[in-house]
């Protein structure tokens, strides 16, 4: 048994390889991962699973001592959406402190019974635009779709109007326009609201002309499909990014073929949108009515509910906002098609701001009534000095010759990935997470063996199979999925030995956390037999018996 | 070299023998009387086969039909595709595509002959009826015998019953022990099919029927029986406890398309993902390269079903009483043309399959698509019996009386390693489901009847009218009328409502266009501008048996034309 926690300490003192002073580029990240390899070669493999149509790299780095692919798995994912550096991050700085750490006995203890998958980014070719010009906020890859199914394709991109290097935001005055200042902070656009008997007075457009001339702006830029939303549960129809059908992209098929074919991964760690770590998805009976599952069974929400405990002692950042699923996604498409325990967060958000008790303080701030979280984030950032807003600029619109037109507002980035000096800290909590949720994995173990001669030469062996861990075997989604192994429980006989009762080969449904199953075989004949007990996802163990 | 020469000699005699002499026949009414490319079509053909017929036809028709491959199977064969349309008239990307393919289940065989007729029949009887030219010129059909190759191969040439495999042959490991095809079906009296095993047991609730002792029927309920049956040949293979619990494949091929599918733990025999399985991605690939297409069918076994979806009731809503209207008519006219067959809704009347072919081409592409369940139990006696083409009595009475005994393996003692003595015996993988010999032809050409009657319904459009009108200050007024002869619309209300293909484009070209119309009614002046790019009238659609009205303001006059281009239903033009 691992005690998980008390030897992690360490990981504050690693300084990691490659480790540099902002986000990676692919060149960047291929450097970092061939290091790790290079570095660490008996215990770890680097794959590229495919090129995307952008010509990028999808990496898997395989991680783990022996034969791993008899080891419970996890599956960490990042870059599930383009946009958010984070995640890659959050993934690659994973194998980075593990790996430095292999030589601690905890660490060595995992990496000896557990495989990890780290694929750092599933969408290369969007999230390139971090580093390009015009730097926007990109979700889809380089494939040329129509995106407003219009008979033309990527016919209507943004345009950098200011020339600033970013794509972000044009107000243009005019008694059409739906938008309206926040009364707490005049930068910040809001819709007006009909109820409350309020007008519009701007129309707010992102950053660019309506280069098709069909009243719509930038609806049709370069690419693509959105990794992130062409997965297979509950997938979207003909929306922009979803593409022709779930799974057409190469680095989708390129996951989910290695994933299908590591039958040992009992999780998926996915850092994305979606969170079910600072919040577990919760049972719903009514979203399990029909005959298609659409919420979290009983069983799995316990699990879930486990792992967020974890996520919460070592992540410590409060105040997640929710972070909901959404059509297609890898972290609903892992769960209820995987078959696998699916845990997913974004890793960082902004945190909540508050008006300083203070009265010199809270004077510079207006009462922020509908709690609006664009001024709450600004003046977040502005307290910690952080550059993530252009002040609205006046300017000509080709689109709205002589009309009053401003550029600027949020950049591109910022809302959804830290400021690049909180990173390390982040990673090393999320690596703390994963290492203890891997101590936790289900582990089968054969217990109690017993042999008792009767008479004649035959002999009655009875044991005990256990689940020691704190996961089950399976998921309760998984348990009729092909693609998730059953536990097996079998007997190999010498060639002078008979089975006189029991079973050469035994498959059981699950064995849940801590569940124990006795079995038992009368055995003709003498000499050695082979009992081998589990499944990949949970281990798999041998014992020998002498009759 | 004597013999080489003889073996020379018999090879020529035997090519040249192959065609009746013109002088030695007489025209059945609606066939070819001397085929080009003559083809047995009372038995079936393998891959070589299939690659042998595709190969002459298309060395014999250069102008109606070409040869290409979609791509390669999982274990590397050509899936062939036939284009067949008449290529001196108009690009064939530019006409409404019909796209048929069979043999998707592997035991599914008669498919592939079916499709294979079409093709013979559309080229071999080109010249002589004027109705196969009119259809040539104006549509083009995308023929793919088979799209699960390997398996068809596998069914043909290893041991089978009439039932496998419906899988494909990537191997999978069914009962999920770790172990893949570790326990499939035994071919035990090395007779090539996989029958029935019976075991003498007076606990049994079977007997043999007296009347024809091939045949096992069950007890009455207060009858003493004679025999229990065991399966289908195999024996326990691993040890588990279980009799072929793991063999060939298994998935289901039509469980793998991208509309609605779901995993196999809901609809069992579903792969990884939609178009996980290489067959099924190369007809993807296909079609979303042929944007023409507009109608397609598949073809099975069995039972007489012409099927539409959906498979699953969750999806009532994608079927749309427009959109069923196109599939009743073209559905009723089926069962006309093929005696003994129903036109069936999946869902309602068979059962429910998430992520099936048909639903894919209708969902996905917004093509009106059928899935054709070919053979039924009425054609052996012409009564309607079970209608699930299994009708036991009828089957064996049928086998005797007109088969002669040739589809049936009689009871045969076998000494099994874990039922002891037992008997193996029943109906031959090649009866039951898939059609005798002597009926394959007439089945064939009915089939292909309803098809060519699905295909004729695909739009067919003309411009029906240009007028003019004088406007003054050298402006004219051009109204033009864009007409569909046929049923079908260029885009089914699916297609509409997931904008799936784009508009069809109506163009002016040779004169300043000044403003740009669309007509919605032309009696009352009910009319809506396009101020963008007016030269190219985009309409939503162009619906079936109706028409679409278009006017320009146009500087000058003379010397213009009108160019018609709709993804779905061909190109038309007209000059004035």
């Amino acid at each position: 048994m691992i005690k998980p926690f008390s030897l992690l300490t360490t990981f504050t003192l690693v300084v990691s390889i490659g480790f540099g002073q902002g986000f990676s580029d692919q060149s960047r990240m291929a450097t970092r991962l061939k290091a790790l390899e290079s570095a660490n070669p008996s215990l770890t493999r680097l794959q590229s699973l495919a090129k995307t149509v952008g010509g990028k790299d999808v990496w898997v780095l395989e991680i783990g001592a022996g034969d791993r692919v008899n080891h419970s798995g996890i599956a960490v994912i990042g870059g599930v959406e383009g946009s958010h550096l984070m995640g890659q991050e959050l993934a690659i700085g994973f194998a980075e402190k593990l790996l430095a750490n292999a030589q601690n006995d905890s660490i060595k203890n995992i990496l000896n019974t557990t495989a990890f998958y780290v694929f750092p980014n599933m969408s290369p070719d969007a999230s390139e635009q971090y580093f390009a010009q015009p730097k926007y906020e990109r979700s889809a890859n380089a494939n040329p779709t129509d995106d407003d199914r219009d008979g033309k394709t990527n016919e209507d991109p943004f345009e950098d109007l200011n020339n600033d290097g970013l794509i972000s935001w044009v107000m243009v005055e005019d008694p059409t326009g739906k938008w309206k200042t926040h009364p707490a902070d005049s930068r910040i656009m809001v819709m007006a609201s009909l109820e409350k008997g309020e007008r519009g007075k701007y129309i707010l457009i992102s950053e660019g002309t309506d280069n098709d001339k069909d009243g719509k702006f930038n609806e049709d830029g370069d690419g693509g499909i959105h990794f992130n939303k062409s997965l297979t549960f509950d997938p979207p129809y003909f929306v922009p990014g979803a593409g022709e059908h779930p799974v057409s992209e190469l680095e989708n098929r390129a996951l989910l073929d290695y994933l299908y074919e590591r039958f040992n991964v009992f999780a998926v760690i996915s850092f994305g949108p979606s969170n079910n770590l600072s919040d577990p998805w919760k049972f719903d009976k009514l979203k399990n009515a029909g005959r298609v599952p659409m919420g979290i069974l009983e069983n799995d929400a316990r699990q879930n509910k486990i792992a967020s405990d974890l996520y919460k002692k070592y992540v410590t950042l409060k105040d997640a906002p929710v972070g909901p699923t959404s059509k297609g996604d890898l972290s609903q498409w892992a769960y209820f098609h995987y078959g696998r325990q699916s845990f997913s967060t974004p890793g960082w958000w902004p945190p909540k701001f508050e008006i300083p008790k203070d009265t010199a303080q809270a004077k510079k701030y207006k009462t922020n009534e509908d709690k609006n979280t664009d001024v709450d984030f600004l003046r977040w950032a502005e307290k910690e000095n952080l550059d993530v807003f252009t002040a609205w600029q006046k300017f000509n619109h080709p689109d709205y010759p002589g009309k009053n037109a401003e550029v600027g507002g949020f950049k591109p980035f910022v809302k959804t990935n830290p400021p690049f000096k909180m990173v390390d800290k982040l990673v090393e909590e999320h690596t703390k997470f994963i290492v203890s949720l891997a101590a936790k994995r289900p582990d089968i173990d054969l217990i109690n063996v017993k042999t008792e001669p009767l008479e004649n030469g035959v002999s009655r062996i009875t044991l005990t199979i256990q689940n020691k861990g704190l996961f089950p075997a399976l998921t309760e989604i998984g348990k009729n999925n092909i693609f998730n192994k059953l536990v097996k429980i079998s007997l190999t006989s010498a060639k002078d030995q008979s089975i006189v009762s029991g079973n050469k080969i035994t498959l059981l449904p699950n064995l849940e956390a801590g569940e124990t199953k006795e079995m038992s075989w009368l055995v003709k004949g003498k000499g050695k037999l082979t009992i081998e007990a589990g499944a990949p996802q949970a281990g798999v163990k041998k014992i020998d018996i002498n009759l | 070299m004597r013999t080489l020469t003889n073996i020379l000699f018999f090879l020529l005699c035997s090519t040249t023998i192959l065609a009746q002499d013109a002088g030695g026949v007489f025209r059945a009414a609606g066939s070819p009387e001397n085929p080009k490319v003559p083809i047995s079509w009372n038995r079936y053909y393998n891959h070589a086969g299939i690659t042998d017929i595709c190969k002459k036809l298309s060395a014999s028709y250069p102008d109606l039909v070409k040869l290409s491959s979609i791509g390669k199977s999982f274990q590397g064969r050509e899936m062939w595709v036939l284009t067949v349309t008449d290529f001196t008239k108009g690009k064939p990307e530019e006409k409404p595509g019909f796209y048929i393919d069979g043999n998707i289940h592997s035991n599914e065989i008669q498919g592939t002959e079916m499709a294979l007729y079409t093709a013979w029949y559309l080229v071999e009887t080109f010249k002589d009826v004027s109705f196969v030219k009119e259809l040539l010129n104006d549509k083009v059909f995308y023929i793919v015998p088979t799209i699960n190759p390997d398996a068809r191969d596998h069914y043909m040439k290893e041991p089978n019953s009439p039932n496998s495999p419906r899988s494909g042959v990537i191997p999978v490991d069914n009962d999920r022990d770790g172990l893949v095809n570790e326990d499939g079906f035994k071919d035990l009296d090395g007779d090539g099919n996989i029958t029935q095993m019976i075991r003498k047991n007076s606990n049994g609730r079977f007997k043999k029927d007296p009347n024809d002792l091939r045949k096992l029927m069950q007890v009455k309920v207060d009858e003493v029986g004679e025999y229990e049956i065991l399966g289908s040949e195999g024996i326990d293979n691993d040890g588990d406890g279980r009799v072929s619990e793991d063999g060939t494949g298994y998935y289901d091929p039509n469980r793998d398309w991208a509309w609605k599918w779901q995993p196999n733990y809901i609809q069992n025999g579903a792969y990884k993902y939609p178009f996980s399985l290489p067959e099924n991605r190369n007809v993807r690939d296909f079609v979303m390269a042929h944007p023409n297409i507009a109608g397609a069918q598949s073809f099975h076994n069995s039972g007489g079903m012409l099927l539409r979806g959906p498979g699953a009731e969750e999806d009532i809503g994608t079927y749309n009483a427009d959109d069923v209207r196109i599939y009743d008519a073209i559905g009723k006219k089926g069962e006309q043309l093929l005696p003994g067959y129903r036109y069936l809704v999946v869902y309602k009347d068979l059962y429910t399959a998430w992520g099936g072919e048909l639903d894919w081409f209708y969902g996905g592409r917004g093509a009106y698509t059928f899935s054709n369940e070919l053979f039924n139990s009425y054609q052996y006696f012409h009564v309607k019996g079970d209608g699930q083409g299994f009708g036991q009595n009828e089957a064996y009475d049928f086998d005797k009386s007109l088969l002669f005994g040739d589809a049936v393996v009689n009871w045969k003692e076998f000494n099994h390693p874990q039922f002891g003595k037992i008997e193996i015996g029943g109906p031959k993988k090649n009866f039951t489901r898939a059609d005798p010999g002597f009926l394959l032809e007439s089945d064939a050409h009915r089939n292909m009847a309803f098809c060519i009657y699905h295909a004729y319904s695909m739009p067919k459009l003309e411009i029906d009218e240009i007028a003019e009108r004088d406007l003054g200050g050298g402006l004219t007024e051009v109204t033009v009328v864009v007409a569909n002869k046929r049923m079908i619309p260029t885009h089914s209300s699916q297609d509409l409502k997931y904008r799936i293909e784009r508009a069809d484009y109506i163009t002016l070209e040779g004169a300043k266009v000044v403003a740009g119309l669309i007509v919605e009614n032309r009696d009352l002046n009910l009319i809506r501008e396009q101020k963008n790019n007016p030269a190219q009238m985009e309409v939503e659609n162009i619906p079936g048996m109706g028409a679409v009205t278009i006017r320009w303001i146009i500087n000058g006059g003379k010397g213009y034309s009108i160019k018609v281009n709709s993804k779905k239903g061909g190109v038309t033009s007209k000059s004035k």
